[in-house]
């Protein structure tokens, strides 16, 4: 999936577009309603050798539930080895493409392919290498996590003698005995994670794994989901937590009311939407006002004073002249803090931007 | 279509077994079973008459067949019901699903797990009732007993086909409840609802009480499993003619034993048919 902004040749309204490579696709100005066709440049043979390690592939996905879309023509790939984290707001249709992916749900339309094996057409041997976490993930409440592992072991044809460790990795070995009916969200949380990787799965796909889990056990299913990554796994995962995301994965897919309105790495979105280094700076004598010497300094985006803090938006090479500027002028900084820009930034501006 | 896997069924089956075998109903339901055969038959030792305490088979059977086939409708009803809408609003099934298992295999293996259940809780029940009246009235009419046993046996089978196509179709675990409320209730007004039926066609009570009674209306037993269950009984039995309590109802002969087992198995395919349409078609 490739994204690019045109321009309106007669408005000359800027907007964007995406489409696979090679694809013809019609569109529509937003501003003057102009139609015509764009058609994105076909892969390069470099690029084409890149294709064919894709572990995940999502084209033209389409759900609609009681005539409302859930998910609307989406398609990505995720590339062997790759993390990539998949986002949304609450409702834009994450949940609803992973369980797709699954075969959990039946799409309308599109086409899924996990390892080379289409997830319908081949839907046993397409989820013969994968783990998956659910959002809201439960498991029998009679049974204790020894048998309950054992059983997903047995599913899948694994050795049931890695239970143990399992249950070791994510901290239950001394829960084994108890029925699982008796555990917390997080205790459930963390047997989901040992039963996702029973079998050493190729591919994970992990729904808001970190959900109701304590700050410990955040680190460390990330510090598992780096681990599972330098063995090679593939991994797909939703989260809320923006930062855990931008720390973990090398691509992230954003999807809005049903439909991707972006996917590359979270540098390049930052780069695509113009997304600018910010300076809060705090200064004892400031009073709220902006000092007027700022206005002359090239690369300032934006600046703006509230009681004893300025906060600057500029472009990411002129933060030291700023500074310089602000020190030589005699006023009394106190601190200075750099925000560079963050998957945060970028989701919140393509999100504003769809609306 | 593929074969199935096998191992799968049993796995998913096996884990079924266990996650309800310690479910407080189905030790109840065993307790229950071995009470009501040790007192019906004490009820029927009253009846018989001679110097034997429990009665025999035959009149202990006959004496609880109304309660039974009640109970193991209801334990089918307890066990089966959130089997699907209930492990799919929990989030249970999200994770078994992904599995390289085909939801065909899940659904025979609830059934099979589920129905060895009931199997287990009826033959430790009637099992030990069996034998407790065995050893008070010695081996007459066992035979009649064991198919007793396995026509109970197929009865849960039967509500559990029916419970997990109910699960199968309704959304909502709550839903289910509903459905599974009023499959109970309509083994409980079966028999009323027939029987207001021949009254309002013409038919008088002394009618119904003599058994001067139309074809149709024995045909419509067909109609309840648990009617359809006690009537192959008594077929069992060897018994077509029922006087007690002022009755005097003959079993007509068209109402064979293999015509019920047709009708039996015809109760358990379609609604299991039906169940893996409605599973298969799911978005869970």
């Amino acid at each position: 999936m490739n994204i690019k902004t045109i321009m309106c040749p007669k408005c000359k309204t800027k907007f964007t577009i995406q489409g696979n490579s090679g694809e013809k696709v019609k569109i529509t100005c937003p501003s003057c309603n102009v139609k015509g066709v764009f058609t994105f440049p076909s892969l390069t043979p470099d690029q084409k050798a890149v294709s064919v390690s894709v572990t995940i592939e999502i084209q033209g996905f389409t759900k609609n539930y009681n005539g409302v879309k859930a998910a609307n023509n989406i398609s990505f790939n995720v590339k062997k080895g790759e993390v990539f984290g998949f986002l949304g707001p609450n409702g834009a249709g994450k949940t609803t493409t992973i369980k797709a992916l699954l075969g959990l749900i039946h799409k309308d339309a599109g086409s899924f392919k996990i390892n080379g094996f289409d997830t319908v057409s081949n839907s046993i041997e397409s989820r013969k290498n994968v783990g998956f976490l659910p959002e809201r993930v439960s498991f029998y409440e009679n049974l204790t996590p020894v048998q309950t592992l054992k059983f997903f072991c047995e599913l899948k044809g694994v050795d049931k003698a890695v239970v143990p460790l399992l249950l070791k990795e994510v901290g239950l070995e001394e829960a084994k005995d108890r029925k699982v009916g008796t555990f917390s969200k997080g205790m459930v949380q963390l047997l989901g994670v040992a039963q996702v990787m029973i079998g050493n799965p190729s591919v994970y796909v992990l729904d808001e794994p970190m959900s109701g889990l304590d700050a410990r056990w955040v680190k460390t299913i990330r510090e598992k989901i780096k681990m599972l990554n330098e063995k090679g796994a593939t991994i797909i995962f939703s989260s809320h937590i923006l930062s855990e995301v931008e720390n973990i994965c090398h691509r992230v897919a954003i999807i809005n009311r049903g439909r991707l309105i972006a996917e590359d790495t979270v540098s390049n979105l930052n780069k695509y939407l113009q997304i600018k280094p910010r300076l809060e700076i705090t200064i004892s004598n400031l009073n709220s006002k902006v000092p007027d010497f700022l206005n002359k300094v090239k690369g300032i985006a934006s600046v703006d004073a509230k009681e004893n803090s300025l906060y600057i938006t500029c472009e990411p090479g002129v933060k030291g002249n700023i500074i310089a500027a602000l020190q030589n002028s005699g006023l009394a900084i106190e601190n200075i803090k750099s925000i560079e820009p963050s998957l945060e930034d970028a989701f919140v501006k393509l999100i504003e931007r769809d609306a | 279509m593929k074969g199935f896997n096998l191992k799968a069924i049993y796995t998913i089956a096996k884990k079924e077994f266990m996650d309800n075998i310690r479910n407080r109903w189905i030790i109840l339901l065993s307790v229950i079973f071995v009470l009501l055969i040790v007192i019906f038959s004490y009820l029927a030792g009253g009846q018989t008459g001679g110097d034997k305490v429990l009665g025999d088979m035959q009149t202990t059977v006959f004496g609880l067949l109304g309660i039974s086939s009640l109970l193991i409708p209801l334990i089918a009803i307890i066990l089966g019901f959130s089997t699907i809408s209930g492990e799919a609003e929990s989030g249970a099934l999200y994770v078994v699903l992904s599995y390289p298992i085909r939801r065909i295999e899940v659904l025979l293996g609830k059934l099979i797990g589920l129905g060895s259940v009931i199997t287990f809780a009826i033959l430790v029940g009637f099992g030990l009732g069996g034998i407790i009246i065995t050893a008070s009235f010695g081996t007459e009419s066992w035979g009649g007993y064991l198919a007793f046993i396995a026509l109970s046996i197929f009865l849960g089978f039967i509500y559990l086909s029916l419970t997990i196509c109910i699960s199968a179709f309704c959304k909502k675990r709550i839903t289910s409840i509903g459905g599974g409320i009023l499959l109970f209730f309509w083994g409980l007004i079966y028999g009323s609802v027939f029987i207001g039926i021949l009254l309002g066609t013409g038919h008088t009570w002394q009618d119904f009480q003599t058994g001067n009674i139309p074809d149709w209306f024995f045909n419509s037993v067909i109609l309840s499993p648990g009617d359809m269950h006690q009537t192959a009984v008594q077929l069992a039995f060897g018994v077509r003619e029922i006087n007690a309590m002022g009755f005097s109802i003959a079993i007509p002969d068209f109402l064979t034993m293999e015509l019920l087992m047709v009708t039996h198995i015809i109760w358990f395919v379609v609604p299991l048919i039906l169940a893996y349409i409605f599973f298969n078609r799911r978005d869970i």
